[in-house]
């Protein structure tokens, strides 16, 4: 959290300096327009469901319950089953694709670094390229492929999927890291006798873990969060995903807001904490892998 | 600066056009084993659908047949988008939501860049509440604004009316005049920090030195800022506008779970009406065809990605 700190510029605190009351303001508008939303979620969460069709509404809930959480907790009750296998779906899910899109990304994002092969180039840009290209396009015929391949109704066709989604990125963010580790490096392991596989895997990759814990944020968020390809190849209600589960959840129970919020509430808690745990390594990567000229 | 340590493997060899191109690939066919994983994944992936999608477009299929029983009807499938009105409602409707989100949102985010590139107590954790939307599934998203704008008990509406700017609840998400710009406001909450995590990371390479040597120079903050750290952020701000207005244009799930195009398609955008055409109707000649117009548009905005990525590139390599 302190990279940006370090580097920032120490100004004279004497004039009064216009510029910095427009900073206040504007970063004041914003922190309402961010946390308003979300605080409000959390307050209706704790209300029942009488209490939260009022109007005016309760600011603050005058009779806070957790009633809402208690039920998507419970393995007893038929809605907490649900949720409980939603939220492990999900994480299954999210993991497979993390180390999946790791080991692919880690080699690709090397070579397309160090090595000059022809077509190093525009292999590289048709893979960012794919970052291009809408989910909506991608449904059908994936669809049809996943039954070639008889991963309908499995989660192996999400990870498939969210592989691929998730590696154009994690590429280009790891080639930067890599790209800022010195080649000599390698070649004094190289003269001690070490192959450029053992070079690759003993020396520059443990100098490249913020990079790739950086490549295991994003690519676990995309999966956590993705619904579009979820809602298509799964149509078992045991195997939904959180967003597709809590969709078709709430379709039936239109009016429970706090559970809606309860849900969405949880449902946010695994990527925030760990957005927020690991956040610099992300920021970093995005300044060594996207922005550096 | 970066790249300086790759030209020491391949000490500065002009790219040599024709002779023994196939030898250098022989020569260099273990790197290839390095991209291989990728490229096979992504051949599976991506080739395959975007040919099934250009075949799929000529085909019309019928209601109750399957998909495989298909009647070739040449390019109808395009006139018949080209000629429906719906087609420019929804086109007109992509290009609001695509400039606008993206506009606000890179303008929002670069300003909160620059407002917490300066050291104050708290800095980090009003950063970290600020990134929070972006990090949060859209699909919640969706569901604690819709809760927001809520017809009868939405916060924003009893706020008005408190207020006595208006008499009665507005319903913002059924009325077509004001739902699609109360989505925008959605996809911006989400989007804004994304431009403020890339415009941060950018300014860590405005060099300092720089700046202090304007301030001795009796530069004033603005021009500090346009003379300086402005040009520096050139490079990332145009990544940061292409990665927003491609996302925006690809954008499905916070007006498919909020308004599913309704009120009368008044916030369906191209994404969701071709989903619509497909899943909906049953109509996949027609989407298909859809698809494959978003496919050029999305090669000229892909051309200017890639010229702007390359752009990058190219000034690495001259540094």
């Amino acid at each position: 959290m302190t990279t940006i700190s370090e580097t920032s510029v120490p100004r004279s605190r004497k004039r009064v300096d216009g510029w910095r009351w427009t900073g206040r303001i504007f970063l004041a508008l914003m922190l309402l327009y961010t946390a308003v939303p979300m605080v409000w979620m959390l307050l209706t969460s704790i209300k029942s469901g009488f209490a939260a069709m009022q109007f005016p509404p309760q600011w603050w809930p005058s009779e806070p319950t957790f009633a809402s959480y208690q039920k998507l907790l419970d393995p007893q009750n038929s809605v907490g089953q649900d949720f409980l296998r939603f939220f492990w779906n999900s994480l299954f899910v999210s993991v497979c694709t993390t180390i999946l899109a790791v080991a692919v990304a880690v080699p690709a994002a090397y070579a397309f670094s160090r090595f000059h092969f022809p077509g190093r180039r525009f292999l590289f840009f048709a893979v960012l390229l794919r970052n291009m290209f809408p989910a909506v396009i991608f449904l059908v015929p994936l669809f049809i492929l996943m039954r070639l391949l008889g991963l309908v109704n499995t989660h192996g066709s999400l990870i498939l999927t969210y592989l691929t989604f998730g590696l154009p990125l994690a590429i280009w963010l790891l080639k930067g890291f890599y790209d800022n580790i010195p080649i000599q490096l390698e070649q004094a392991a190289r003269i001690d006798g070490a192959t450029r596989f053992q070079a690759f895997l003993l020396i520059v990759t443990p100098l490249s873990v913020p990079g790739i814990i950086a490549t295991a944020i994003y690519s676990f968020i995309g999966a956590w969060n993705e619904y579009i390809y979820a809602a298509t190849f799964l149509t078992k209600n045991e195997q939904l995903t959180l967003p597709v589960g809590i969709q078709r959840f709430f379709s039936e129970n239109t009016t429970d807001f706090p559970g809606l919020m309860a849900a969405s509430f949880m449902m946010s808690v695994p990527v925030v904490v760990l957005f927020l745990i690991l956040q610099k390594y992300f920021v970093r990567a995005l300044t060594e892998g996207a922005v550096k000229h | 600066m970066s790249t300086l340590a790759g030209h020491a493997v391949a000490p500065g060899k002009p790219l040599a056009a024709n002779p023994g191109v196939l030898q250098r690939m022989w020569s260099s066919r273990a790197d290839y084993l390095y991209v291989l994983p990728a490229i096979v994944v992504m051949l599976i992936v991506i080739a395959y659908p975007i040919y099934y999608t250009i075949e799929l477009s000529f085909f019309k299929t019928p209601p109750g047949l399957q998909l495989r029983d298909k009647i070739f009807v040449g390019a109808d499938n395009y006139t018949a988008i080209i000629s429906s009105d719906v087609f420019w409602r929804v086109t007109l409707n992509t290009v609001i939501w695509t400039f606008a989100s993206t506009l606000i949102a890179f303008v929002l985010g670069y300003g909160a860049a620059l407002a917490l590139h300066r050291d104050f107590a708290g800095r980090a954790v009003l950063r970290a509440i600020l990134i929070i939307p972006w990090v949060i599934s859209a699909v919640a998203a969706s569901y604690i604004w819709k809760w927001i704008y809520h017809s009868d008990f939405g916060i924003v509406g009893a706020v008005l009316v408190q207020l006595g700017i208006v008499d009665r609840q507005p319903n913002f998400i059924d009325n077509v005049h004001t739902v699609l710009p109360s989505l925008i406001v959605v996809n911006i909450w989400r989007e804004f920090p994304f431009a403020m995590i890339m415009v941060m990371a950018g300014l860590q390479t405005v060099p300092e030195q720089l700046l202090r040597a304007a301030k001795v120079d009796g530069a004033s903050a603005w021009q500090r800022f346009w003379h300086v750290t402005f040009p520096h952020l050139r490079s990332v701000s145009t990544v940061t506008i292409l990665l927003l207005a491609v996302a925006n244009f690809n954008s499905f799930i916070i007006p498919w779970i909020m308004t599913g195009g309704g009120p009368s398609n008044a916030s369906h955008i191209w994404i969701t009406h071709i989903y619509e055409l497909a899943f909906g109707r049953q109509r996949w000649g027609v989407a298909a065809a859809y698809s494959v117009l978003l496919f050029v548009i999305l090669m000229v905005l892909g051309y200017f990605y890639v010229r702007a990525l390359s752009g990058n590139e190219k000034r690495e390599q001259g540094a």
